[in-house]
This record gives structure tokens, C-alpha cells and sequence, in this order.
């Protein structure tokens, strides 16, 4: 594949803008700027399908179904369920200095991580050439990141943001390691996050209701 | 394999998953119509899928492969196997579930009318699971396994959550949440599996989705990115499978949703991941056979640790869901040792206790119906009032056991055997141990809940009876079951033979 058309920096800014939302979004307290937040990270992965589409022109697709399903139908659900209620989310279990330096580390740790060991990530050779090196990279990276929200933080709205960053970051890594999946199988694919959101805070709705709080640690009437 | 096999263009492997499709968007679109409709529609369309499933293996056995849409699906024995043991348990299930969703407090909390109300949703909801289960099963593409197994997820989730109460929220809330987690691995397992082997350069994009193609050249994928994707492929069906120590989401869903439900989680769906995890994973046996210590390893760690927390539970449900950990550990056991010998037990492993805990859990649902009380304390005595299900409770438990003449030990026995020509002695003694425990666990319960001396008051002032005929039928069929394949273990011999080879990548 000739790379050539691809506008390396702008990837690269993009990418790196992408993954400072991605923490922002985990570390933001207040659920609607966190919503934002990945509001603005799910359009830089647009923005990221389309740079990279110039060479492949299959990911414009996938840039239509990724904007729809991940910057319009997500925040959406976000948004009504936030509503004007909860303004802020309940303390994670870490506290917010600390989990700031360790979502710093992990972004950077990770990157670095991914960025150099790539040959274990990317089995083609266009893979491991820059620009998609940096992709697979960035990808990792709001990968782990999401993991960690998903881990430490005690509310339920929270964690579905962890849990759309982890799909993101995976989704995103598709450009570097699947160019020519098919259109079905990317639709499949995105159309499952969105719906897996929407069950979730259908569910997260009704727990609300019973328990009236989102907190994931009020949830031991199970245990053993 | 020294026979020929013939690849024929067939489109019952597409129908097997659009009739139960078809036929949950018709219980859906139908939804203001009566319970029979719902009812009817979902036992025709679980039996017709069972049937196409009899009908696959039968071709299969003729030494045929069927293929949809350009290879996109793809039915050999084992596929064929799968839709039989989905096909068969859905179709089980729904009609123990018939007089069972009556019954009120046992589908949700909500007064007869907003029942009544939820129930169409609740049997398009059962036909759609069964739907991606089947589709998981029958499709060749890499990445739509994914999907298909995700889709089981999502079509299964309300229903574990169906109850509505504080229990079933928190249940259907870490499923949704830990079984998304786990599967997007198995995605990015699946991708990079697919990059691996488009890389290698000897097929073509296309063809590198397919796992059939695939097979062929994992051994050209590096060492690295092949540990990688199998430690990503665990993770994620392994999560869905229930493999110990990815399980904690398995018993508060199993035990939460409503009875039909649990008997398709525990008694299907569950298998339906190791499938998919099988078929992965064993691609890449024959040339990193040190992955079948690893893989018996976490078996028997998953089998100890299921029974070992079962013996606490007091709740039967939660009980029967600890035992499922256990016994996926069996099957995890056999299938992960790749020889024939081991795949055979595993995949009979696997039939054997779709049926066990299909009708285990039947037979507590039956309890419930009768007494509305699930807890092994408070229960005793009950063999006189329900000597049916007293007698169907007490072969099953003794099948999983694995108590000779029952199918439950013909199947053990085998993977114990496979363990031991491949010299994993220790496993064969903790596979043993934890057969021990099992019984401990099950025979103990049923001695408690049937011809314990009532305990509790609730139970005292109840006039307890038999449940009514069609919830009591499948047991009995499942009971049969358990007998027939105990003493005639030969007769699912000719497709399980089939289904093992295809698995079986180490020696023979």
C-alpha cells in the first residue's frame, strides 16, 4: 500500500490530542465534562479514520459508522442518562492526585511500551511503519487507559465510559491491523458497542431506581 | 483423516440461525397478541432449529462440510454438534418454560398484568439468544465470531436481569459489564489473529478471515504474536466459558435469571464459548503443543475451585452455577489436551452436561414453582409431594457425579483416560478429587431438599405438589437422556468421533 498521501503530522497530533481526552474523560469528575470529553475523543477518532481513509478508502465507511455510533448515538444516551441530576461522580477509589500521576504513567508508560515493542502488535510490515506504528500505539494506550477507569472507578456511569474507551481503543487499532475487514464485520462491530451502552445504562437505570445510587460498590447483595 | 471430505453448498446452515431470528422479530411484532402466539411461535422455532441441526449431522456424517454465502458459514461435525445441544436445549427450555412464566413472581416481581405485559419480550428475547448462539456456532468468519458471541451477550443480558429486583440488576449489570470486558480481548485477539495470517503472505486479505483458512498457516505466525493472541483468545471466550479465574460473573447471572434462562446459560451457553475457544485456540496446537499443560492447568484449577465454593452455597441455584464452573473445568481439561482421545471426552463432557444441568436446573425450578423457596436450609422432605422431580433431581446429581452406569461418568472416565495416555497423572488425581466433591455437594443436596426432614417454617404451612406435566416432561426426557448415553455410550459415538477429529490437532 503507498502511504504517501498520509498527512503523518496531522495524524500524529490527532493521536496525541486523542489520547490527553481519553484521560481527560477518565479523570474529569463532573459526569458531563467526562461525557464531553469522550464526546470529543470519539470525533477525533473520526477525524483519525478519515486522515488514514486517504490510503484506504474502505475506512470512509468505517469513519460514517464509527461517527454515528460512537460521537452522536453514545454521548447521546450519555447525556440523557447524566441528565441534570448527578452533577458529579462519586469518589473513585483512588484518590484524584494519584490517579492522575497513574494514568499519566500508563499513557506514557504504555505508549512507549507499545511504540517499541511493536513487531509483537503488528504482524505486517505496513503495521510497523510510521504512521500506523503510532496508531497501534495511541490504540494501546486508550486501551489500558480505559481499563484502568473501568477498575478504580465506583461509578457505574464512569465505568461505561471506561468501558467505551476500551472499545475505542480497540476499534481504532483496526486501521493499523484489519484494513480490509469487510463492511459487515466493522458494522457488526460498532453496532454492538452502542447497543451494549444502551443495555447498560438501561440496567444501570433500573439499579438507580433500587439501590438510588450509581455506585458500583453499593452492589454486594451478591456475593459468594 | 484418510476420507474424503466434500464441501456442499447447503443454506440449512443460515437457516438454523434466521428461523429462531425470524421468529423472535415475529414474537416481538406479535406482542400485543396472546401467550399462546409467543409461546407457540418460540417451540416451533426452537424444535425447527433442533431438527436442522439433526439434519446438519446427519450430512455431516456422510462425510460432507456445508457451506453458506461463500464459505462466510461453515457446518462440520463439531459445528453441527453445537447447533444439535442449542437447538435441543432451547427447544427444552422453552417448553418447561410454558407453564413455568405463569406462575406469579417467577418471570418478574410485577403484578400478573405488567407480566403478562413483559412476556412477549421476554420469549423474543430467549429466540434471539438462541439465534447468536446458533450463528456463533455456524460461522466460519473470524471476526463475526466475535460478533456473534458478543451478540449472545447482548440479547442475553435483560433476560438476567428480567426479575427486575435489586439481585437481578446487580447481576444483569457486572454481566453486561465483566462478559463486554472480557469479550473485547477475544476481539482484539480475533483481529490479530486475522493480521497474523494475512501477513504471512500466503493467502489473500479475504481468505485470512475465515478460520478454515486460516488453520493452515498459524504455524507461520511468530511465537510472540501467537502467545499474545492466545492469552487474548482466553481471556475473552474463557471470560464467556467461565474459566476459573474469569468466572465471578457465572453464578449471580445463572442464578438470578429466571429458571428458563439459567438452564440456556448453564446448559448452553457456556458450551457455546468453548466452542469458540476451541476453535481458535487449537489452530494453533500443533505447533505450540506446550499450550495443553497450560490448558489443563487452568482446567483443573477452574474444576477445585468451582465444587471447592459450591460446597458453601446454601442457595441451589447459586450452587448449580459454582458446579457449572467445575465442570467447564472438565471439559477445558479434555479439549485443551488437543489428542482425540481428549477432544472426544471433552466434546462428551460437554453433550453429557448440557443435559445434567439443563435438567438439575430444571428440577430446582420445579422446587421454586412448588414452594417459591430455593435455599438447601429451608427446604426438606419434598420426595413424597414431587416424587418426579425427587427422582429426576437425584439421577442428575448423580450423573454429574459421574456415578457408573450414568452418561456423567462414561464421559469423565474418558477425559480421565486421555489425561493419563498423556502422562498428566497429577490431573487425573485432582480431576478425581474434585469428582468426589461433586458428589459430596450434589448428593448431599438432593438427600437435604427431598428426604431431609422439612425444615423451616414457610415450608411447614405450604400444600406442596407435583408440577404440572409439561414443566415435568423435559426433565424426564433429560433424565432418559442421562441414562440412555450412560449405558449406550456408543450412540452419539459417530458424530462426537467426527467433531473430536476436528479438534484433535496433537497426535492421535
Amino acid at each position: 500500500m503507498n502511504t504517501q498521501p498520509l498527512n503523518a503530522q496531522l495524524i500524529e497530533t490527532l493521536s496525541m490530542v486523542m489520547v490527553i481526552t481519553s484521560v481527560a474523560a477518565v479523570e474529569i469528575r463532573r459526569l458531563r465534562l467526562a461525557a464531553v470529553a469522550y464526546s470529543a475523543q470519539a470525533l477525533l477518532i473520526v477525524g483519525l479514520l478519515l486522515s488514514f481513509a486517504a490510503v484506504n478508502p474502505s475506512l470512509y465507511w468505517w469513519a460514517g459508522t464509527a461517527f454515528l455510533t460512537k460521537a452522536v448515538l453514545t454521548p447521546w444516551f450519555l447525556f440523557r442518562f447524566i441528565g441534570k441530576t448527578q452533577e458529579r461522580e462519586l469518589p473513585p477509589l483512588i484518590g484524584f492526585a494519584p490517579s492522575v500521576m497513574v494514568a499519566a504513567a500508563l499513557m506514557i508508560g504504555f505508549y512507549r511500551l507499545t511504540h517499541s515493542q511493536i513487531a509483537l502488535l503488528a504482524p505486517t510490515e505496513m503495521a510497523q511503519q510510521e504512521v500506523f506504528r503510532t496508531n497501534l500505539a495511541v490504540a494501546s494506550t486508550v486501551f489500558a487507559l480505559g481499563l484502568y477507569c473501568v477498575l478504580t472507578r465506583r461509578d457505574a456511569i464512569k465505568t461505561v465510559i471506561g468501558l467505551c474507551l476500551l472499545e475505542n481503543g480497540v476499534h481504532l487499532s483496526l486501521v493499523s491491523l484489519a484494513p480490509e475487514l469487510s463492511e459487515t464485520a466493522l458494522f457488526g462491530v460498532a453496532t454492538e458497542v452502542v447497543v451494549t451502552v444502551y443495555l447498560l445504562l438501561y440496567v444501570i437505570a433500573g439499579v438507580r431506581q433500587e439501590f438510588g445510587t450509581t455506585d458500583t460498590l453499593a452492589l454486594k447483595e451478591l456475593q459468594w | 483423516m484418510s476420507e474424503q471430505i466434500v464441501t456442499v453448498t447447503s443454506s440449512l446452515p443460515a437457516a438454523a440461525f434466521l428461523v429462531p431470528l425470524a421468529a423472535g422479530a415475529l414474537v416481538f411484532l406479535g406482542r400485543k397478541l396472546q401467550r399462546a402466539f409467543w409461546q407457540g411461535t418460540a417451540l416451533l422455532a426452537s424444535g425447527i432449529t433442533f431438527l436442522i441441526g439433526l439434519r446438519m449431522s446427519g450430512q455431516v456424517l456422510s462425510g460432507a462440510v456445508l457451506t453458506t454465502w461463500g464459505n462466510e458459514l461453515r457446518v462440520d461435525a463439531l459445528s453441527a454438534l453445537m447447533v444439535v445441544v442449542i437447538g435441543g436445549g432451547g427447544f427444552l427450555a422453552t417448553l418447561y418454560s410454558v407453564r413455568y412464566v405463569t406462575r406469579p413472581g417467577l418471570l418478574t416481581r410485577a403484578g400478573a398484568e405488567a407480566t403478562a405485559r413483559r412476556m412477549p419480550t421476554f420469549y423474543g428475547l430467549v429466540l434471539w439468544f438462541l439465534a447468536t448462539m446458533v450463528w456463533g456456532c455456524v460461522t466460519n468468519n473470524i471476526v463475526m465470531l466475535y460478533v456473534a458471541v458478543e451478540a449472545t451477550t447482548l440479547t442475553s443480558g435483560l433476560l438476567v436481569a428480567f426479575y427486575w429486583d435489586r439481585r437481578a440488576l446487580e447481576a444483569g449489570y457486572k454481566y453486561l459489564m465483566l462478559l463486554t470486558i472480557g469479550i473485547t480481548f477475544a476481539l482484539l485477539g480475533c483481529v490479530l489473529l486475522y493480521a497474523s495470517a494475512a501477513a504471512t503472505g500466503q493467502i489473500d486479505g479475504g481468505k485470512a478471515l475465515l478460520i478454515s483458512e486460516v488453520r493452515h498457516v498459524a504455524h507461520l505466525i511468530p511465537a510472540g504474536t501467537a502467545l499474545l493472541i492466545v492469552a487474548f483468545l482466553v481471556i475473552g471466550f474463557g471470560t464467556k466459558a467461565g474459566i476459573a479465574p474469569f468466572h465471578p460473573w457465572l453464578p449471580d447471572a445463572h442464578a438470578e435469571a429466571p429458571t428458563p434462562v439459567s438452564v440456556l446459560l448453564s446448559g448452553v451457553m457456556i458450551k457455546m464459548a468453548m466452542y469458540a475457544l476451541a476453535r481458535t485456540v487449537s489452530i494453533f496446537y500443533p505447533n505450540w503443543p506446550q499450550l495443553t499443560v497450560f490448558a489443563v492447568a487452568l482446567g483443573t484449577f477452574t474444576m477445585v475451585l468451582g465444587i471447592v465454593i459450591a460446597l458453601t452455597q446454601d442457595d441451589l441455584k447459586r450452587l448449580l452455577a459454582y458446579s457449572s464452573v467445575s465442570q467447564m473445568g472438565y471439559v477445558l481439561v479434555g479439549l485443551g489436551l488437543g489428542t482425540y482421545l481428549g477432544c472426544y471426552g471433552g466434546l462428551f463432557h460437554l453433550l453429557n452436561h448440557a443435559i445434567y444441568k439443563a435438567l438439575l436446573f430444571m428440577c430446582v425450578g420445579a422446587v421454586i414453582y412448588a414452594t417459591g423457596i430455593r435455599k438447601v436450609s429451608e427446604l426438606g422432605g419434598l420426595a413424597r409431594s414431587m416424587p418426579i422431580t425427587s427422582a429426576c433431581f437425584f439421577l442428575g446429581a448423580l450423573a454429574i457425579a459421574g456415578f457408573p452406569p450414568l452418561n456423567g461418568f462414561m464421559s469423565k472416565l474418558t477425559v480421565y483416560l486421555a489425561l493419563a495416555k498423556a502422562g498428566l497423572w497429577w490431573a487425573v488425581v485432582i480431576a478425581l478429587a474434585a469428582s468426589v466433591l461433586t458428589m459430596v455437594v450434589l448428593v448431599r443436596a438432593a438427600y437435604t431438599v427431598f428426604w431431609g426432614s422439612p425444615q423451616g417454617a414457610a415450608l411447614a404451612q405450604l400444600q406442596v405438589r407435583e408440577v404440572p406435566v409439561v414443566m415435568w416432561v423435559p426433565m424426564v426426557i433429560l433424565a432418559g437422556a442421562c441414562v440412555v448415553l450412560g449405558i449406550f455410550p456408543q450412540a452419539p459415538f459417530p458424530l462426537l468421533d467426527k467433531a473430536a477429529a476436528v479438534l484433535a490437532t496433537v497426535g492421535r
